[in-house]
């Protein structure tokens, strides 16, 4: 089986760690627990009939300005920047945060979700859509479990690429 | 007409009588007899489905009413802390007593027994060829034996499981090796000047040992006391088995491979 390093990162309390609970373990949990650093977790998922080993680190921060160690970012496959759709800071700087994660991951590629879909509308949505500078890839609700296999079979196949 | 005897007379008179002083009597009589009769009824019907009601109760005792018990019991010790240590501390002070004074005792012989034959002339005689004179490590390494736990050969960068040995059952390994690895980041990144690496780790009985190369490291969990002697041997293990896998790449994408060559190294030469 092939193993993989994928990274989730984004600021405190957009649902990374919801998204993974919601993608591992199928819960969601109300509570709000902060990430103290990093968290790893592993999930086997099939692409295209092969088994992956995701061994998803929960990095919180995107070491910015905060103290996260750079080598967290190292040897990694793939990487999911996470932002919240209902808090306009956590993707205002986002071009600056994508940035930051390429030279510290080496990846050219990141995929882009937008989580918390349940607390806004349609409109709302469409909103932050044409907002945010970069292309969202899925938009998703881990709370609802909304796209979030979706988000990802789409990492899986970023870190075998 | 037939003439009534005097005696007839009287029992009408009586039977008049007692029919007028005892109505209130027999009306109560009647109530009765009907309540009895009732209850009898009742009785009968009742009685199967309290006789079942016991049954239920009798087998799911611990289901209904279990936890409230267990409420009660933690409520009333926690309030009367005190009283349950007085009552507790003669039964529990012996048995503790007891315990420690026979974990003693087998401590002791077995001291006296590694003391005995390792000052056996041909013990002294041996460690002086082999060049091993640090008696206490000797002793020490056969009362508290050290053994392997696990061994991991980690990716450096990624923190991912090339190959491991255990001899328990961790829940997930890949998710040790990756933890493990967020930890070492982090201390280095946090205490180590530069170019210094986590080294050792150490939790209860556990010591974990990092053993670091180019692109992997070892880490090797030891429970026991581990003596120079055995760090020795043990620093030399792992520098060996570094060596056959950074010369012959394969080992690392081929865990099967490498999961056997580990147990080689670590496991059957310590044996």
């Amino acid at each position: 089986m092939i193993a993989k390093k994928v990274l989730l990162v984004g600021n405190f309390g957009v649902g990374k760690t919801s998204l993974i609970r919601r993608f591992v373990l199928n819960q969601f949990a109300e509570d709000y627990i902060s990430t103290i650093g990093v968290r790893v977790s592993a999930k086997v998922v099939q692409y295209e009939n092969t088994a992956i080993k995701l061994l998803i680190w929960d990095v919180a921060g995107t070491s910015g300005d905060e103290k996260i160690p750079k080598a967290y970012f190292l040897g990694a496959s793939a990487a999911m920047f996470v932002f919240d759709v209902s808090r306009i800071e956590t993707y205002l700087n986002i071009d600056h945060h994508l940035e930051s994660i390429k030279t510290l991951s080496g990846l050219q590629n990141i995929t882009i979700v937008g989580n918390k879909k349940d607390l806004l509308t349609q409109e709302e949505l469409q909103l932050v859509v044409e907002r945010v500078s970069v292309n969202i890839d899925l938009i998703t609700s881990a709370k609802e479990d909304e796209n979030v296999e979706n988000a990802f079979l789409e990492l899986a196949s970023q870190a075998i690429k | 007409m037939k003439k009534q005897t005097e005696d007839n007379k009287k029992d009408n008179r009586f039977e008049l009588l007692r029919e007028l002083l005892l109505v209130d009597d027999r009306e109560k009589f009647a109530a009765l007899s009907e309540e009895i009769i009732l209850r009898e009824k009742l009785s009968k019907r009742v009685q199967p489905l309290v006789d079942e009601k016991i049954e239920d109760l009798r087998i799911n005792f611990p289901e209904y009413f279990g936890p409230t018990i267990t409420e009660t019991i933690k409520i009333q010790i926690r309030d009367s802390q005190d009283e349950v240590v007085e009552a507790l501390y003669p039964i529990m002070g012996k048995l503790i007593k007891k315990s420690i004074v026979s974990e003693i005792t087998k401590l002791s012989d077995s001291i006296n027994r590694t003391v005995k034959e390792k000052f056996s002339v041909q013990q002294i005689v041996a460690r002086f060829l082999k060049g091993k004179n640090y008696d206490a490590g000797v002793i020490l390494e056969q009362v508290f034996e050290p053994f392997i736990e696990e061994v991991f050969v980690i990716e450096k960068d990624s923190g991912l499981l090339v190959g491991n040995y255990t001899r328990g059952s961790i829940a997930d390994k890949d998710m040790v090796s990756g933890m493990l690895t967020a930890i070492k980041s982090f201390a280095e990144d946090a205490f180590s000047k530069e170019h210094q690496n986590l080294e050792d780790i150490k939790f209860d009985n556990f010591q974990l040992t990092i053993k670091n190369f180019k692109s992997i490291y070892i880490a090797i969990a030891t429970s026991g006391v581990a003596t120079l002697a055995f760090k020795d041997n043990l620093a030399d293990t792992v520098d060996n088995l570094a060596e056959i896998i950074l010369r012959d790449r394969s080992y690392l994408s081929d865990e099967v491979k490498l999961n056997a060559l580990i147990e080689r190294h670590f496991i059957d030469s310590n044996e």
